[in-house]
């Protein structure tokens, strides 16, 4: 039963019953209906009942200054559709008109995605959740002080500054058709933030993430752009976003990590062009699970509704731990779904431009990319708190070739035992602080302590004991400390096994 | 089987095209297919598939400058990324002289010279890798890499942002067009068939190349400030109790079968409500109906939210439900929206599209824009919506997804064949032969093979080059020859660049007429511009009610098109010459009067033998009427200045009598200018104060004291959606106009039903009846009956807001059909009339007759001479 700790996180989601009412416009692909309809799933599915659910505040406008200029969040608040020409001049230059129009609540709208994912980074900070999901989010195109690609205030970068309060460094990854051009330029030239994008290159919206932009700087190496063509399907998909990810995962080392689910890369969306199906874009949330780091989950685009309520639903299930049918309940939106009425989405015929050769090499170049990271290997790195299912990927060079048995699903007679049912009440650790102090607190405070107990030293264990014990006693206590010390234990042990390929 | 299953799925989806495909056009037989990406794919009216593509440009394609440009660009990306040449490229447009004259002399931005001639010595490099390339090939060295030079050269293709139309059956077959990468090597490319990439972006008329890349910036204007790590001792000041509200929370004691039970119960109260609730009992008549309406997503979210207001208790929860005053009732947009409210919206809908903001301003003014939307995204899963759907599907239908064409098999005019009599029957004798005599046994222009299957003639005619089978197929595709060693290498590109650039020039003239014509409304005073096509057509569709095929002009819809009939000579003839078969004036009053073309031809025949020349050219001759000139009447109608009379001219707004009362005032001005409207009843706010409806007097429905219980409610949950059934009355005590009718509220029990909604009452009172009913409902308070708003029947009218724009009157305000229904004397006096006198009444319905009069002074019909028959 050790090993199952982290399979149910403690989740916490932000929607606003509001946010679905927005409307940008006739003939506008971006539908903030989309968010209502993946909460109505969400209710029907049961899944709603699982986490916390919360109402978001609205974001001040000090709040999101902390990014934007003033100028350009004081015309965002001041717009509205019947005072648009007094200002033709400001939407010119804040790119506010076009792609961006200004709509009725604009303002309100940008406050409630954005009030989503710095409520969430806050969470986050205060250990009072391990995944937060914003799916009102995401909006990664907006610029310091100009609009794009449909978005107007950058939630994303203003959650990351909330994060960097607690976190040395942190790990945005993009999966949107999109490049996350707004995100990575804020953050361009710090070591800080690392930014990766998997995205269509190359003729497409907005033009920038080129394999070359590798960040500038202090931040130069901290920029990934994993330019992609057009028809990318799951197995491509997993085969460049698993070992491009273990490897910044091991080489960076970020202690928390922001994901943004744009789902217009999956099939059949009205702008993309890839060829994902639910499942393929659900296995990057799963992914980064699984590395038990403080872990918000946004949303960002998608244009064919349906599926994008599909995918954020399916998404919510995989972050919650939860296996949900593959027929859809019934709900308010439910005539959208047909003809089929099913959750998962099959790929369409297209050709996938994207060879194995393209995609080596262009995984190759990142790695060398990556190896000129300060913690490139080399030196003895820490390794990754591990997960309860144990994977492959520890610092062995081999492990980015073959890492195809990592997702292999274990027998259901296996995974059956792992499963805590929902009606269970005993041995379990996520239950209420009502219990008898059976909760496991350490368990997302610091996970790198737990993967050491399961894992290796029995001496250790016993150490660990004693430290949590204390723990329950003081909970703030000097955490830097017991890392270090976990770290250099760590490093003994370590340092007994034959050293790969490094050095 | 199997095996040739997906051997023939393979051949089908090989000629299967879909939007999205690179593919080959071939658009002359002598030169190289072009390549186009296809973008849309059209059905023509006349079956026909056009598909819309956007160009790809060949090396050869491009004026020479351009192409030298090109060479130091593929030279300094083969070479290295982050040469200098590369860096510049990538960064500044290359404009280069438009005019060939200019084009000779070429001259260049002198910075970028300058970085060429420092990357020409690099190229030295580039020879040395592609050696190096060749070596581990395994291949000859010097030539191969040579060679491979040369066919790079084909590979490389240009982007553009032009599109064309080209016809379908013009494709060739597919290929696959990609940005290089500067990772990939060029030989990936040359090793695999019908692959092409392109590196730099081609604008045929600014005769431009330029990098299509876009730029992270750098700069404090671009980069955030960043957030320091906190210190141990420093706090974020962050409270999160101020950042969120929880509205849920999985840790309680609740399993789950016990909250599956209590949504179960709430949907029960919610369906119970309903019977209750008369708005709802006239919507859903069956309880079935009830049950559904109960089981919307609204009431399991109310449900879930009164459980974590009522910490997880099902018992107080449960309670909550059923307060005193009723139980709970939670209706969404989809219930809340009356029937009258459900076809203004989809009228609307018909006429601006999903403009909400232009639907709520003329015809919803009193719900929300929020309202709307979310009423929209509802109505969208009902059966109306199948029916606009068909709308699009008009529209869509012309676009197709993708389409099948099978191989090309017919063989190129350019093959040279012995068969002679082939050849005659081409058409195509004289050039053939003449060049199978003069080419005899020449070698293949190419690889100077002499044996192939086939022969194609190539080249200018003169020179009477010929090509084999396989270098036939490779300079269809890639636009040149394998090798650059033919002796007509240099001439071939000289000779053939004329040609391309005459074409390209046409080529100009298409784009600026597609871009000329971007996607303008044509209409009088509209001119709104559209991105794409298919909105410009909707706003055709909606705003204008015409419809338009997306690729045609030809609009689908008969009844707006105008025609225009030329008659022949014998139409026009007959038409005199049969003046009493055809009876002209009785056919133009009624159009579905049938003319019968038989007898109108006999008598014709027998008419027109009686007739003499002079006769006929007089009945020919067009008499002119003098109707003015048509200047003059156009400046009379167009120009609103010449309006003369008086009684024409629109009296000012402030001048406009003033009504006794208003039955719906102007709601008060926000701070911001909009006018705040009402909280739409049922549609429940966040403030649990505004539930509590104590006032239950003028409630159209069961109230509390009429089941016993007592007249206030007790505080209900806070709730997003949920009222309880007496809510009908809007909340805060603010009554609408409709509801008070001059009727003392306080004397209010509980009405009955609300009439039917049926459209036609069957039953119509006399003026008598109707003080009478008046008096009744006075006296027992009910409502009146709807079809008597105000105490008076309506005559629709057309109210005009400032901007002079017609303005649909609110429902409220909209009269009701009217049904007449005719009394024994109406039918009396009607059979008095003569058909003839009928149909002229019926025609001029102002014109007052004798007959007129007496029969309406008989009539025993309230409204009298006022009766609006509208159905």
């Amino acid at each position: 039963m050790s090993t199952v700790p982290h399979s149910k996180k403690r989740v916490c989601y932000y929607y606003d019953s509001d946010i679905g009412n927005y409307y940008y416009g006739q003939g506008h692909p971006m539908k903030p209906h989309r968010i209502r309809m993946t909460h109505n799933l969400l209710l029907n599915y049961g899944l709603y009942r699982k986490m916390e659910i919360y109402r978001p505040h609205k974001a001040t406008q000090d709040e999101m200054t902390k990014f934007h200029s003033d100028e350009y969040i004081r015309f965002l608040r001041s717009i509205r559709p019947d005072n648009m020409n007094e200002y033709s001049k400001q939407m010119q230059r804040f790119n506010v008109g076009e792609d961006c129009p200004v709509f009725d609540g604009l303002y309100e709208f940008c406050q409630l995605s954005a009030g989503g994912s710095v409520a969430s980074a806050v969470k986050l900070n205060k250990q009072a959740a391990e995944i937060c999901i914003n799916w009102g989010g995401g909006l990664h195109h907006a610029k310091k002080s100009e609009a794009s690609g449909f978005c107007y205030v950058n939630d994303i970068v203003l959650g990351i500054l909330e994060l960097l309060k607690y976190h040395q460094r942190v790990l945005y990854i993009d999966i949107d058709v999109h490049h996350g051009d707004g995100v990575e330029e804020a953050f361009f030239t710090t070591d800080r933030v690392m930014t990766a994008s998997f995205h269509k290159y190359g003729e497409y919206f907005p033009g920038t993430g080129d394999l070359r932009d590798i960040g500038a700087g202090k931040g130069k190496y901290y920029a990934v752009n994993v330019p992609l063509r057009d028809g990318m399907d799951d197995e491509s998909y997993e085969s460049i976003f698993v070992p491009i990810m273990t490897k910044v995962m091991e080489t960076f080392q970020p202690s928390a990590v922001i994901l943004q689910c744009g789902a217009d890369s999956l099939t059949g969306d009205r702008l993309g062009c890839f060829n994902l199906t639910v499942k393929g874009h659900g296995k990057c949330v799963e992914f980064v699970k699984k590395y038990n780091l403080p872990f918000m989950v946004l949303g960002g685009g998608g244009y064919t509704i349906r599926n994008v309520s599909r995918c954020w639903t399916y998404e919510t299930s995989v972050a919650l731990g939860v296996e949900i049918a593959n027929e859809l309940p019934y709900n308010d939106y439910f005539e959208y779904f047909g003809p089929d009425f099913k959750l998962h989405i099959s790929p369409s015929n297209m050709t996938n431009l994207n060879t194995t050769d393209y995609l080596d090499k262009v995984k190759s170049r990142l790695f060398e990319n990556l190896r000129m990271l300060p913690h490139a290997p080399g030196v003895q790195v820490q390794p990754i708190p591990e997960d309860g299912i144990k994977m492959d990927i520890d610092d062995q060079d081999g492990a980015v070739e073959d890492d195809d048995n990592k997702d292999e699903r274990l027998p259901q007679s296996i995974k059956d035992k792992r499963i805590m049912g929902d009606n269970e009440f005993s041995d379990s650790e996520d239950e209420g602080p009502q219990g008898d102090g059976r909760k496991n607190r350490e368990s997302f405070k610091n996970p790198r302590k737990k993967q050491k107990t399961d894992g290796k030293a029995e001496i250790d264990g016993v150490k660990e004991e004693k430290n949590s014990s204390e723990e329950k006693t003081s909970e703030t206590s000097n955490q830097t400390e017991k890392k270090e010390e976990n770290g250099t234990a760590t490093k003994k042990e370590e340092s007994n096994e034959p050293l790969t390929c490094e050095t | 089987m199997a095996n040739n299953n997906s051997t023939h799925n393979k051949m089908y989806s090989e000629s299967t095209y879909r939007v999205g495909d690179y593919v080959y056009f071939e658009t002359s037989s002598s030169s190289p297919y072009q390549i186009r990406r296809i973008e849309e794919l059209n059905k023509t009216p006349s079956g026909n598939v056009e598909a819309k593509v956007m160009c790809f440009y060949r090396r050869r394609d491009l004026p020479t400058p351009l192409v030298q440009l090109a060479d130091k660009h593929q030279m300094a990306t083969a070479e290295d990324s982050d040469s200098p040449v590369a860096m510049k490229l990538k960064k500044m447009w290359l404009k280069t002289p438009v005019s060939e004259e200019q084009a000779a002399q070429a001259v260049l931005d002198p910075a970028i010279d300058k970085v060429f001639s420092e990357a020409e010595e690099n190229t030295s490099a580039l020879e040395e890798e592609q050696r190096n390339n060749a070596n581990s090939n395994g291949t000859d060295k010097s030539e191969l890499s040579n060679k491979q030079k040369h066919q790079m050269k084909h590979r490389e293709l240009f982007l553009s942002r032009q599109v064309e139309t080209l016809p379908a059956t013009h494709i060739r077959g597919k290929c696959s067009v990609t940005l290089l990468n500067e990772e990939e090597s060029l030989l990936s490319y040359l090793n695999k068939d019908d692959t092409f990439f392109y590196c730099l972006v081609f604008d045929p008329t600014q005769k431009t190349l330029l990098a299509d890349k876009g730029e992270i910036r750098v700069g404090s204007r671009y980069q955030t400030e960043l957030q320091h790590l906190l210190k141990d001792d420093e706090t974020d000041g962050r409270k999160i109790e101020e950042l969120e509200t929880l509205i849920w929370t999985p840790h309680h004691s609740l399993t789950d079968r016990k909250i599956d039970q209590f949504l179960v119960v709430s949907r029960s109260v919610g369906t119970f409500a309903r019977a209750l609730d008369c708005s709802s009992s006239v919507k859903q008549p069956s309880l079935h109906m009830s049950a559904a309406a109960a089981s919307r997503d609204i009431t399991l979210f109310h449900a879930m939210d009164t459980l974590h207001k009522h910490n997880y208790s099902i018992e107080t929860a449960m309670c909550s439900l059923v307060p005193s005053s009723g139980p709970v009732l939670c209706r969404d947009e989809m219930e809340e929206w009356s029937a009258s409210e459900a076809n203004l919206f989809e009228e609307a809908l018909d006429k601006y599209g999903k403009d909400f903001n232009d639907i709520r301003n003329d015809f919803l003014p009193w719900k929300t824009l929020k309202n709307i939307v979310e009423y929209y995204y509802m109505w969208k899963t009902t059966d109306r919506y199948v029916q606009q759907k068909r709308v699009k599907a008009v529209e869509a239908e012309s676009k197709l997804k993708q389409v099948y064409i099978p191989n090309y098999t017919k063989p190129s005019p350019a093959l040279i064949t012995n068969n002679s009599k082939n050849n005659l029957l081409n058409g195509t004798a004289n050039g053939n032969n003449d060049i199978l005599a003069l080419t005899g046994n020449k070698p293949c222009e190419s690889c100077s093979s002499s044996s192939s299957a086939n022969w194609y003639t190539w080249g200018p005619s003169h020179l009477t080059c010929r090509l084999c089978q396989t270098c036939w197929n490779y300079w269809k595709k890639y636009g040149g020859l394998k090798t650059a060693a033919s002796r007509l290498a240099e001439n071939d590109v000289e000779a053939l660049k004329k040609r391309p650039v005459e074409t390209l020039e046409d080529e100009e003239k298409v784009t600026q007429a597609h871009r000329q014509s971007s996607n303008k409304c044509t209409y009088v005073n509209c001119g709104k511009e559209f991105k794409l096509k298919a909105h410009l057509a909707r706003h055709y569709a909606q705003a204008h009610g015409i419809a338009i095929r997306s690729n045609s002009p030809r609009p689908i819809m008969k009844t707006r098109s105008a025609f225009y009939l030329q008659t022949t000579v014998t139409t026009k003839l007959s038409r005199k010459l049969c003046r009493h078969v055809i009876k002209s004036k009785k056919a133009a009053r009624q159009p579905s009067y049938a003319v019968s073309l038989t007898a109108v031809k006999n008598e014709f025949a027998i008419a027109i033998t009686k007739v003499n020349i002079t006769d006929i050219k007089s009945f020919l001759k067009y008499k002119k009427k003098d109707r003015g000139s048509v200047t003059l009447i156009a400046n009379r109608l167009g120009n609103p200045a010449t309006t003369g009379c008086e009684w024409l001219k629109l009296t000012p707004k402030d001048m406009m009598p003033k009504p006794e009362k208003v039955a719906f005032p102007k709601p008060p001005k926000g701070p911001d200018g909009s006018l705040i409207y009402e909280r739409i009843p049922n549609k429940a706010t966040p403030e649990p104060e505004k539930f509590v409806i104590p006032n239950t007097i003028g409630c159209t429905i069961i109230t509390p004291s009429n089941i016993g219980m007592p007249q206030s409610l007790p505080n209900l949950p806070a709730s997003v959606t949920a009222t309880p059934i007496s809510a009908p009355l809007p909340p805060s005590g603010k009554r609408r106009a409709y509801e008070l009718n001059g009727l003392d509220p306080a004397v209010a029990p509980p009405p009955t039903k609300r009439p039917n909604k049926d459209p036609m009452p069957s039953f119509r009172p006399s003026p008598e009846q109707y003080a009478a009913m008046i008096e009744a409902a006075q006296a027992a308070g009910q409502p009146l009956p709807r079809t008597h708003m105000n105490g008076k029947p309506k005559i629709a009218q057309m109210s005009r807001s400032g901007s002079g724009r017609k303005q649909v009157i609110s429902w409220m305000d909209a009269p009701d059909d009217y049904y007449f229904r005719p009394t024994e004397n109406n039918k009396r006096s009607r059979r008095n009339l003569s058909v003839t006198e009928l149909r002229r009444l019926a025609r001029r319905p102002w014109r007052k007759t004798s007959v007129n009069n007496n029969f309406s002074n008989n009539t025993s019909t309230p409204e009298g001479p006022q009766v609006v028959i509208l159905d």
